[in-house]
């Protein structure tokens, strides 16, 4: 309990913070007004707290704990020091993990960014028929990533799937079956799934920019391509770093398709680091060693989604609309 | 006004925090009640008997059987995460072997010794050679239920007789008929490689027949010298033979079995053989019932001339069985609800559903089951194997069952070579 209990001043703080920036842009839209920028009152983020302390900070605790420990599941943990520790940084598997949990996420960004922007900004046009497809394409947002896992396996399947009836361009179909192969459904699928997302945040955030900005340069005599680059564009700055770290945390933590549609094979080709988890801690039964991959996993998440913050500028809550 | 509404909310909170951590709290101590026992077994087409044998039980028992199932290839995960804890049943299915050795390490299960003085048939009445498999360190901790399940060299018949192909009866015929197959344009054998189980299958077979039994009993009692020993090497080399040769094609590893893509292959001709368990009859029987009343072959796997095993030995599950907990209080209720295991009625339900149980009654009753031919070929394989070895995979604890999967599809592939395969086994954990 005494953690909870010291939890709250530190997520007051933040709180407190993301309340600053949002008054400073009611300010310089409404010109200040006293009472909307009183702060809210602490009771109103206690339950928040409570919950983000029981289901977030609490199993971070007892996960750090666990990663000194040897335990099968069966009696007490038994304290280890170090041992999974070293045993991690030794793992040829480990290290090959990391590195293809980093590789998919950047491809899985790389393919998923241009194709979401584009569809999202074609998306917010004002005709009726691209309502219509819009919400079509949405569809497999809504299915499970097991219903769409075992729908591309299907698909996929080397004798009966669509390999087999177009020879000339997949050979023998050994597509998961082989590690360019593998990879390559995986980032296939994951972009299938998720681009729908990341194209309705750039649906909504295009239909948010002021109209007045294209019809002043349309009057300076900017044509489509100009205005996509020089107003859509930068307008979108915001939801494009939205849409990028979703996808970093979405890909370090990849878990389903590649239970479903790999698992993790060929060999360790595909056995990024939150599958190399799960089966350390429930296939092997070596909770301590799976609880120092998820640890290791926070971290790295944590540092990339930083790096990305700095980088971008996005820490420092510059509003899209400040200059208008 | 606002400080009044800011504690009412925080009090709320609290208090909903810990009626639900009440709520967790109370719902573990009510498991396994008074005058109940809980049974887990595996979720699956097999319940249906399991249920009736509880049903049975319940008549006449003041104490009642609870059934609990938990479906698939989770089974082992949850067991191994509630097993010690107020949720764990009083009596669960397991695999025997290895899948029970960390809970007897762990002191959790209760001997059979006991209940088996008295009544001797809980174990005379089962062969032995299955009975066995879940002895450890010479105590029984397993009574069988269920079937037993022999791994055999299915083939598609129509396939067979379009290349001129007999069943093969030695290495050196199944070689030749991959050759003949392929020049058919056929797959010749159906793997499902993205299971990586089925891979294994191979691996068994060919290191039972050259170097007998006797090297994986020895493997897993520590003495990890037999991996390099030349019976391995050789079993290896012929392995890779029948790769090259191309016998299972190229695409193997994007095959698997359980979405029904290698049973597909062969009932639709694209392949002329399937190694697999004994549930293949019903796996095709479910999906392609034509093909399985017409054209569904079957033959114990080759013999390897020369080889020390015997051409009669047979892998696969012997048996699925039952195993109690030593902190049940209803173990007399137990052992009267295991007695069941070798009633008639049981036997029959088993038969009628197509799984074969391994009681020494069961002949008596072949005949009422669904293929008495496939069951009676079975039961004659299994009653004359001089060894049934169950699946490495099972055999060796869970623990290993990540690297010795990754070794063997990898060897199969071409990414090990025999040495490193030699090392990933000698690399797994024995408790010898």
């Amino acid at each position: 309990m005494t953690e909870t209990t010291e939890v709250p001043p530190l997520t007051v703080v933040s709180a407190a913070g993301g309340g600053g920036a949002g008054r400073r842009t009611a300010k310089s839209r409404a010109g200040g007004g006293g009472s909307r920028t009183a702060r809210p009152g602490l009771g109103w983020a206690l339950p928040a707290v409570l919950f983000f302390g029981l289901f977030a900070i609490v199993p971070l605790v007892l996960v750090a704990v666990l990663s000194f420990a040897r335990w099968n599941g069966l009696g007490a943990p038994e304290f280890a020091g170090f041992d999974n520790w070293v045993t991690l940084f030794h793992d040829p598997v480990m290290i090959k993990s990391l590195w293809l949990s980093v590789l998919l996420t950047v491809l899985g960004a790389a393919v998923q960014t241009p194709l979401s922007l584009l569809l999202g900004v074609w998306a917010a046009g004002p005709q009726r028929n691209r309502a219509v497809l819009a919400a079509i394409f949405f569809v497999p947002l809504l299915l499970s990533a097991t219903a769409v896992s075992v729908l591309w396996r299907a698909l996929l399947d080397p004798n009966f799937g669509v390999p087999a009836q177009a020879k000339w361009l997949f050979g023998d179909g050994n597509l998961l079956g082989s590690r360019t192969g593998a990879i390559g459904v995986l980032v296939l699928v994951g972009a299938w799934q998720f681009t729908p997302l990341h194209t309705l945040i750039y649906q909504g955030a295009t239909k948010a920019i002021p109209q007045v900005l294209y019809q002043a340069a349309a009057i300076d005599g900017a044509g489509t391509l100009r205005q996509f680059f020089h107003i859509t564009l930068p307008q979108l700055r915001n939801s494009i770093l939205t849409s990028v770290i979703l996808m970093i945390v979405g890909g370090l933590t990849t878990f389903d398709t590649v239970l479903i549609l790999t698992q993790g094979g060929p060999g360790t080709d595909t056995t990024i680091s939150a599958f190399y988890m799960y089966q350390k801690a429930f296939k092997g039964f070596d909770f301590g060693a799976g609880a120092a991959i998820a640890l290791l996993l926070v971290v790295v998440a944590t540092v990339i989604s930083l790096i990305v913050v700095r980088i971008s500028g996005y820490d420092k809550m510059a509003g899209t609309q400040e200059g208008l | 006004m606002k400080s009044r509404f800011s504690r009412t909310v925080a009090s709320g909170a609290v208090l909903a925090l810990a009626l639900s951590l009440a709520a967790c709290g109370g719902g573990s101590g009510s498991a396994g009640g008074k005058d109940e026992f809980h049974v887990l077994v595996y979720g699956d087409a097999g319940n249906k008997v399991e249920k009736q044998i509880v049903a049975t039980f319940n008549k006449t028992s003041k104490v009642k059987a609870v059934l609990d199932t938990i479906p698939g290839a989770d089974y082992q995960q949850k067991l191994q995460t509630i097993i010690n804890t107020p949720q764990a049943p009083d009596v669960f299915f397991n695999w025997g072997g290895g899948s029970i050795q960390p809970f007897v390490k762990a002191d959790l299960l209760l001997p059979l010794d006991d209940m088996i003085k008295q009544d001797p048939a809980l174990k005379a009445n089962f062969l032995p050679s299955v009975f066995n498999s879940a002895a450890i360190d010479g105590k029984a901790y397993g009574v069988p239920m269920r079937g037993t399940q022999p791994v055999l060299l299915f083939n598609n018949k129509k396939v067979l007789a379009d290349a001129g192909v007999q069943p093969p009866q030695t290495w050196d015929e199944l070689i030749a008929a991959v050759k003949k197959l392929k020049a058919k344009g056929v797959t010749p054998i159906a793997l499902g490689g993205g299971d990586q189980w089925p891979t294994l299958m191979w691996f068994e077979y060919l290191y039972d027949r050259i170097a007998g039994p006797g090297l994986i009993e020895k493997a897993l009692s520590g003495d990890k010298s037999v991996w390099d020993s030349a019976d391995s090497k050789k079993a290896l080399s012929m392995l890779k033979e029948l790769v090259d040769a191309g016998g299972f094609g190229t695409n193997y590893d994007s095959v698997k079995f359980t979405d029904g893509g290698s049973p597909a292959l062969l009932a639709s001709g694209k392949a002329g053989f399937e190694l697999m368990g004994s549930w293949e009859y019903s796996t095709q029987q479910n999906a392609a019932p034509d093909f399985a009343k017409n054209d569904l072959g079957y033959s114990n796997f080759p013999s390897v001339p020369g080889g020390k095993g015997d051409a009669a030995d047979l892998v696969g599950n012997t048996n699925n069985f039952y195993s109690v907990l030593k902190k049940t209080k209803h173990a007399d209720d137990i052992a009267k609800f295991l007695k069941l295991m070798y009633s008639d009625e049981f036997v029959k339900a088993q038969l009628a559903v197509g799984n074969l149980p391994t009681t020494t009654n069961t002949d008596k009753f072949l005949s009422t089951g669904g293929d008495p031919g496939y069951l009676k070929y079975q039961l004659d394989l299994v009653g004359k194997a001089p060894a049934f070895q169950l699946s490495w995979d099972q055999a060796y604890t869970q623990d290993n069952s990540t690297p010795l999967h990754q070794a063997v599809q990898q060897f199969v592939n071409g990414r090990l070579d025999s040495g490193g395969f030699i090392k990933a086994m000698q690399a797994l954990k024995t408790s010898g």
